[in-house]
């Protein structure tokens, strides 16, 4: 036994990320790591290799008890981290990059040429035929991942935790990297290994360990349980309470108001083709980065390159640039309010009144009176708590923000009303009253709604209609009672395409 | 036999197209291009006269641009590297007298002191204290050149005899013979640019000088990894003072007094140089000796203007326009070489 971690508890700012976590890992054994988005399995891994710090519990490695506060103390105790957001420098070549922090000094100079073999070395394993002289900055996503995972092997560590590294990755490339973690395993190295990919974690691992909600819920030795899947996704979801079919099914009528066909843009969004009807909410479910975003951007027009024919009331448009979707009232409330929808530093007011200005034709002379009694109007009918129309949006809270996104487009006309998981970090009251806002937008207003939204229960709550995405695509299309956490988590994880593979 | 040639053929031609691709072919070709004009429009252009005046001329600015290179590259820049080289000048006059030869030695040791010290309190700030550069460099030049006019309220001051030697060997009195040999082969200006760059090629082989582009390119990511950041940046500013502490000896070789304004034109003209030399003022990207490139095309355009007779009242506004004009050159021929590129890989 490597490493052993007991009752590990780790809070957000309130929100528990994990509440009781356990984890063993044996010696030259690789450990795989499950659980929905939010279960805390990123988190434990970080609390590992120090880049958080645990609130209580503690961590036994080699036998000692060790607490890091940062991820190079860890790195020269044998920890080493592939981080799923990339710690590369973009402008050194790849060897640079997988020496970089450790390179061998050579008399005054550095010791290029044994550094060069090293990466030669690994890389030929991962990756053949990618050239080490190359800067990052010329690779695309894969190859980085690829030397993001090189960095953390040369510094020759006993513990290795990846944490989706295969999220990036092609399929001959995943299957070098497992020839190489079993390799590195039969060497005596330890591996921690997160993956969303039933068929990965069933061909790699050696156990597993599943979280739920912020613990640990079951360990599974697949040397003396077996393999069995249905078991592991039961343990994922929770003992499936089969949840009461409440909602009615409303009456939609089949006008189609968007249709889109043949979407493609690169790899993040292959062949997507679906409608959506007038009055309806149409959700998008699956895993984090499944291309979710991306679809709804390019929906917004985000994307010059992307491919497709689209609809609107059986008119055809072209959704290459962001004024075509916003001329056709196809509107996005991003995901990043803080990046992208809001000006934190203005008022409540003028970011109500910035859509305006930038669409509709203005008078010479703003009518701020009107505006402003407009601005007050939208408050009291979102609740947003605010001291005046003239407070700073950036003082608000995370749920008070998000509906000023929301709200700064209520005098338009909406066909389309995009929503990037709009309730991300809200809290639950704000919740409540923003989407309860948009189903009597929908219900008043026949507004058709695409929501995109990482927690499951949103979904099932408000939705119609659920599309499942996995790796750019839609594989599955949920309705009526269908759409339950069972389910969506089922298809998310593409089990029964996993099962006709293996 | 066909299938070997051929092979070497096409290795050939590639090696060529990743030439053309650099970054450092463009801002080469502009300076091909100036040095020709000059060269047609100065009489005299290689006589050893004009070669030695013009050496004279170009060095200061070559040694203040190759410094500010290093703290661009590292992700910042320098505002007070200017108000820095006066402050050296006036404190190398200060401890001088002119008729104790020893005491120029002290100034040398002094003077380097204060340039390490001027690195050091930049690079807390920049570093340590995360102060944005541009802001950071902006109050520092004021305090170097409040403490320059501490010292030398006025231009003057006196130089020990032999300190022309940085300037002039043959004028120097007091030197050894051999040093006296050394400076009529090579011009003491090119010897200091010469240091500057025999500087930089050791640093460039160090963990600094990796650390100096990884810390340019990607702070937080260099921070992931383990590398002290706020050293690094540190360290860059110290290198930048080496290079201005090398531009001061120069000056005060030629000009024999220190002036606690004379650097302030300069400091803007050297970050112009880095950049039309072809260095990306966002960090991590470029080679130091571009600057130098950089430095002399800025150099040559000042020429141009000086014989191409053009009035007095045009030549700021035409210098430019050239340089404008030498960049949108560069700038259209990368992309059209990107999309060359492109095509092939498709």
């Amino acid at each position: 036994m490597i490493l052993e971690v007991k009752g590990v508890r780790k809070c957000f700012g309130g929100v528990v990320a994990l509440s009781d976590g356990n984890l063993v890992c044996r010696l030259g054994k690789i450990t795989g790591l499950l659980g929905a988005n939010g279960s805390g399995k990123s988190t434990i891994s970080k609390i590992i290799t120090g880049v958080y710090n645990a609130d209580c519990g503690e961590i036994n490695y080699n036998g000692q008890c060790v607490k890091y506060k940062n991820p190079n103390e860890a790195r020269l105790d044998g920890i080493a981290m592939v981080f799923q957001n990339l710690s590369l420098i973009p402008d050194l070549t790849v060897w640079q990059n997988i020496v970089l922090g450790a390179e061998q000094k050579k008399g005054i100079g550095l010791d290029n040429k044994s550094a060069k073999e090293i990466s030669e070395k690994i890389i030929n394993k991962l990756h053949p035929g990618l050239d080490i002289n190359k800067k990052v900055n010329q690779l695309n996503p894969g190859e980085m991942q690829i030397v993001e995972i090189a960095k953390a092997i040369s510094a020759e560590p006993r513990l290795l935790i990846l944490d989706e590294p295969t999220a990036a990755l092609e399929q001959a490339q995943v299957k070098n990297l497992f020839q190489y973690m079993r390799e590195l395993a039969n060497q005596g190295v330890s591996m921690i290994f997160t993956s969303h990919r039933m068929w990965e974690v069933m061909e790699i691992c050696d156990d597993v360990i599943i979280f739920r909600n912020g613990e640990n819920v079951a360990s599974i030795d697949f040397a003396e349980e077996g393999k069995d899947a249905d078991k592991i996704i039961s343990y994922i979801t929770g003992d499936a309470k089969k949840s009461e079919c409440e909602i009615v099914d409303r009456e939609i009528s089949g006008e189609a108001v968007l249709s889109i066909k043949g979407m493609n843009y690169g790899k993040h969004l292959r062949d997507i083709s679906f409608e959506l009807k007038k009055g309806e909410v149409l959700g998008i479910g699956g895993l984090a980065g499944q291309g979710q975003n991306e679809l709804l951007l390019a929906l917004a027009g985000a994307y010059p390159d992307m491919k497709c024919e689209a609809e609107i009331n059986g008119r055809k448009i072209k959704l290459t640039k962001p004024v075509n979707a916003v001329r056709n009232s196809i509107l996005l409330v991003p995901g990043d309010r803080q990046l992208e929808g809001l000006f934190l530093k203005d008022s409540v007011y003028k970011n109500t009144i910035f859509p305006k200005l930038a669409l509709k034709r203005q008078p010479l002379f703003i009518p701020s009176k009107k505006y402003r009694m407009e601005c007050e109007n939208i408050v009291k009918t979102l609740s947003i708590k605010t001291h005046t129309i003239d407070t700073p949006v950036g003082t608000l809270s995370g749920g008070n923000q998000q509906k000023v996104v929301v709200g700064k487009w209520l005098s338009f006309d909406i066909n389309v009303l995009l929503l990037a998981d709009p309730a991300k970090g809200v809290d639950i009251g704000a919740k409540r009253d923003l989407y309860q806002y948009i189903v009597d937008m929908v219900k008043e207003k026949n507004t058709s709604v695409i929501l995109y939204a990482s927690d499951c229960e949103e979904l099932i709550q408000y939705c119609d209609r659920v599309l499942i995405m996995y790796e750019g695509q839609i594989v599955d299309s949920l309705e009526g009672c269908n759409i339950n956490e069972d389910e969506i988590i089922s298809a998310s994880m593409c089990v029964k395409r996993t099962m006709e593979v293996g | 036999m066909s299938k070997i040639t051929n092979v070497s053929i096409d290795s050939i031609g590639s090696s060529m197209k990743k030439i053309g691709l650099k970054q450092e072919v463009s801002s080469i070709m502009i300076l091909l291009v100036m040095f020709t004009i000059t060269a047609i429009l100065q009489d005299n252009f290689f006589e050893p006269n004009s070669v030695v005046r013009n050496i004279n001329a170009f060095a200061p600015l070559i040694l203040l641009a190759m410094g500010q290179a290093v703290v661009i590259i590292s992700g910042g820049l320098d505002l007070s590297a200017g108000a820095a080289l006066s402050l050296l000048t006036c404190v190398l006059t200060y401890v001088m007298k002119q008729d104790d030869p020893i005491t120029g030695v002290y100034a040398i040791v002094i003077a380097f002191a204060v340039a390490v010290l001027i690195g050091v309190i930049n690079g807390i700030g920049i570093g340590y204290l995360r102060i944005p550069p541009v802001i950071l460099t902006f109050a520092t030049s004021y305090i170097w050149l409040g403490a320059a006019l501490f010292i030398r309220p006025t231009p003057g001051g006196e130089t020990v005899k032999w300190f022309k030697v940085f300037y002039d060997t043959k004028s120097a009195e007091g030197v050894p013979a051999f040093v006296k040999a050394i400076g009529s082969v090579f011009q003491p200006a090119l010897v200091l640019v010469l240091v500057g760059c025999l500087i930089w090629y050791v640093i460039s082989k160090t963990k600094i000088g990796r650390y100096i582009y990884a810390v340019g390119s990607s702070n937080d990511s260099a921070y992931a990894t383990g590398i002290n950041t706020a050293k690094v940046q540190m360290m860059a500013c110290i290198i930048n003072s080496v290079f201005i502490f090398l531009a001061a000896l120069f000056f005060v070789g030629q000009n024999q007094s220190g002036d606690a304004r004379m650097g302030d034109p300069m400091t803007l003209k050297a970050i112009a140089a880095v950049v039309v030399g072809g260095i990306a003022l966002t960090g991590g990207r470029g080679s130091v000796y571009l600057a130098i490139v950089g430095a002399l095309i800025l150099s040559f355009v000042n020429k141009i203007i000086f014989f191409a007779d053009i009035p007095n009242a045009y030549q700021t506004l035409v210098s430019g326009l050239i340089i404008i004009v030498a960049i949108a050159g560069s700038v259209a021929y990368s992309y059209i070489n990107k999309k060359a590129v492109g095509k092939e890989s498709k």
